[in-house]
């Protein structure tokens, strides 16, 4: 037994979400091969045929790339501080691939380990997430290499699965996400289905020990010598998130806001004095592997990588995570069959 | 074509005339090429060359850690090959302590062929307008083809279309585009001619661009890039190309040759001799745009 909704019932759900007043995003076809997360406006510009790779993660919805934390004012030598409200609309994300959504619960041990991160922590609450079960993989996927699947539930609230006719399976996997259907599915025996996922296996183990062991290898430059020091790969990665705090003023008033920030750029290591501890861009690589694959490990006990891919579908030079990986491994990335 | 460049670094390595290649390797026909440094003559087995080969490699030049491999030899297309002018004329590289490679080039693939299209459909928009097929001022060209020179009417057709709209709407594309910018750089850091060691944007002791990925932080980034592109920007288009975004900064370039063109009939990464519109006053320059 089942439960399942047609498409166009599907849109005019999310349709009726936003005459609720909630805030829907989901992917959106930018120009012919740019698919973004993006909020919507209208349920007619979700694109949820075939298996959408939006370029960007969902992260940004809940740890915006640019934030006001709080403002101020100044009056002579008086400052005044004006608190930032509290976000206060719900939000849905809807048709977010499964790698995505396992970000989620990844972020959530960062934001609140030491200091519970209010903005980051009511966004979270007010956000239901509903997943597009993957049915299709490229080159760059390998979440089954690092623990992560097709129909990975983790960070899902409900998960669809395209049965082929316009028509979905739904899967309501928390209150929230049978909050959200309730009323609007119709029992069925049809049941969804996934592929086995990339075939692509890592040894994180002995990645883990090869970090370790090769801090100072001479492999390290030659992995990451093409990267060129942008920051796409963890601007669009779910599980990164370090960010920057700056203020912002304009006349006598300002504030305070935070914005995403990235190991890969030179400035994120530079000290006041001028000395980079980073000097070179393969050490500002190595950081970004390691903190993946070895040090949130060693502190949560998971990677901080769900194998999404989206790191080397947007290097403008083809590096990101995997290439390093199978670099280091001495295995190969791709079969031929494999590549869709 | 491919066996000619292997053997011709291979040569160059043997030889010791270099230390390094900056090249394109690719592990399958299907999956992108991608940049390789290859040092020993041995490894010039991973070479490869062929449209799908769009990266313009000249932006390793001034990298650090490349510099550190020693003396290179690298390939370029044609647009590639502008850089090199332009980096030349700016004293970013010593033009004699390379080897350039310059391999013929009948366009390259811009995006993804969608199924069942025509791959040609997918030509980069910079190929459509090209008129450098046979890179300029190489030391080693490899392969030939034949192409026509483009009319700057042609070449600046989708500028055209584009300023057929009203400010109005064009206000409304960029704010639309802008919007979507995440501030991660990629233009800048994949630009063979953004070789600032500091960036305008990274100077933080005070901060002078706004850091945030707002939309008026995107503008004053997107406007200072461009500006500091003007009369030198080569229109390799890497920075369209590496957007994760989509931005189609390919506009705003396009809309800055023209202005050194018509003004000052000046193209950058044409003519080595030639003063740099920026860098050089002239009588007879133009005025009337000022204030």
């Amino acid at each position: 037994m089942s439960t399942i909704i047609a498409e166009t019932a599907l849109r005019e759900l999310v349709n009726t979400w936003m005459g609720q007043g909630k805030h829907v995003a989901g992917p959106t076809e930018v120009r012919d091969d740019v698919v973004l997360y993006q909020w919507l406006s209208r349920a007619e510009d979700l694109r949820i045929g075939g298996s959408p790779r939006p370029r960007n993660s969902i992260k940004e919805f809940v740890f915006p790339r640019h934030e006001k934390l709080y403002g101020y004012k100044l009056e002579g030598r008086k400052i005044e501080l004006v608190e930032t409200p509290l976000p206060e609309t719900e939000q849905i994300v809807i048709a977010a691939r499964p790698c995505d959504a396992a970000a989620l619960p990844i972020l959530d041990q960062v934001m609140n380990w030491d200091y519970r991160d209010v903005f980051y922590n009511r966004r979270r609450n007010l956000t239901t997430v509903v997943t597009l079960a993957c049915q299709d993989h490229d080159a760059h996927c390998f979440c089954t290499a690092v623990g992560s699947g097709p129909d990975d539930e983790r960070g899902s609230d409900a998960m669809l699965f395209n049965l082929g006719d316009g028509t979905y399976e739904v899967r309501c996997l928390t209150d929230k996400g049978k909050a959200l259907f309730a009323g609007a599915l119709q029992p069925s025996e049809r049941v969804g289905e996934v592929g086995p996922g990339p075939e692509i296996r890592l040894d994180l183990d002995s990645i883990r020990e090869f970090l370790n062991n090769e801090f100072q290898s001479p492999q390290w430059a030659a992995m990451t010598m093409r990267c060129i020091g942008c920051g796409a790969c963890a601007y669009e990665c779910p599980t990164c998130h370090c960010f920057d705090i700056a203020d912002e003023k304009v006349g006598n008033t300002g504030a305070r806001v935070r914005n995403w920030d990235t190991c890969q750029f030179a400035i994120f290591t530079a000290h006041a004095s001028g000395h980079n501890p980073r000097s070179v861009q393969s050490q500002r690589q190595r950081q970004r592997i390691y903190h993946k694959f070895e040090v949130y490990p060693a502190k949560f006990g998971e990677t901080l990588c769900t194998g999404c891919g989206n790191c080397s579908r947007v290097c403008p030079m083809g590096l990101g995570v995997l290439p390093v990986l199978v670099a280091m491994q001495g295995v190969e990335q791709v079969e031929p069959s494999e590549y869709v | 074509m491919i066996q000619r460049l292997q053997k011709t670094c291979r040569e160059l390595l043997e030889t010791g005339k270099v230390d390094v290649v900056i090249g394109y390797g690719q592990k399958h026909p299907e999956l992108p090429p991608y940049p390789v440094f290859v040092t020993a003559p041995d490894e010039v087995g991973q070479l490869v060359w062929n449209a799908q080969c769009v990266m313009n490699l000249t932006t390793y030049l001034t990298r650090k850690e490349v510099k550190a491999l020693g003396r290179p030899a690298i390939i370029v297309k044609g647009c590639d090959a502008k850089a090199l002018i332009v980096l030349e004329k700016e004293s970013q590289i010593d033009r004699s302590q390379i080897v350039v490679i310059g391999v013929a080039c009948q366009g390259v693939i811009g995006g993804h062929p969608v199924d069942g299209q025509d791959p040609r459909a997918a030509t980069a928009a910079k190929c459509k307008v090209c008129d450098v097929h046979m890179p300029p001022g190489v030391d080693i060209t490899l392969g030939e083809t034949d192409s026509g020179p483009v009319t700057a009417a042609w070449r600046y057709s989708d500028l055209d279309a584009f300023m057929d709209q009203t400010p109005e709407e064009r206000m409304a594309f960029w704010q639309e585009e802008f919007e979507r910018c995440i501030k991660c750089y990629a233009c800048r850091q994949v630009c063979p001619l953004c070789y600032c060691e500091q960036c305008v944007v990274d100077k933080n002791r005070p901060t002078r661009v706004s850091t945030s990925a707002s939309l008026k932080g995107n503008y004053a980034w997107h406007i200072t890039r461009a500006f500091h592109l003007a009369g030198r920007c080569i229109g390799c288009d890497e920075c369209t190309r590496a957007c994760p975004a989509g931005i189609d900064l390919r506009l705003l370039n396009l809309s800055l040759a023209r202005a050194a063109e018509e003004n000052f009939g000046y193209r950058a990464g044409y003519d080595p001799q030639a003063e740099a519109v920026i860098g050089a006053f002239s009588e007879q320059d133009k005025e009337s745009f000022i204030g």
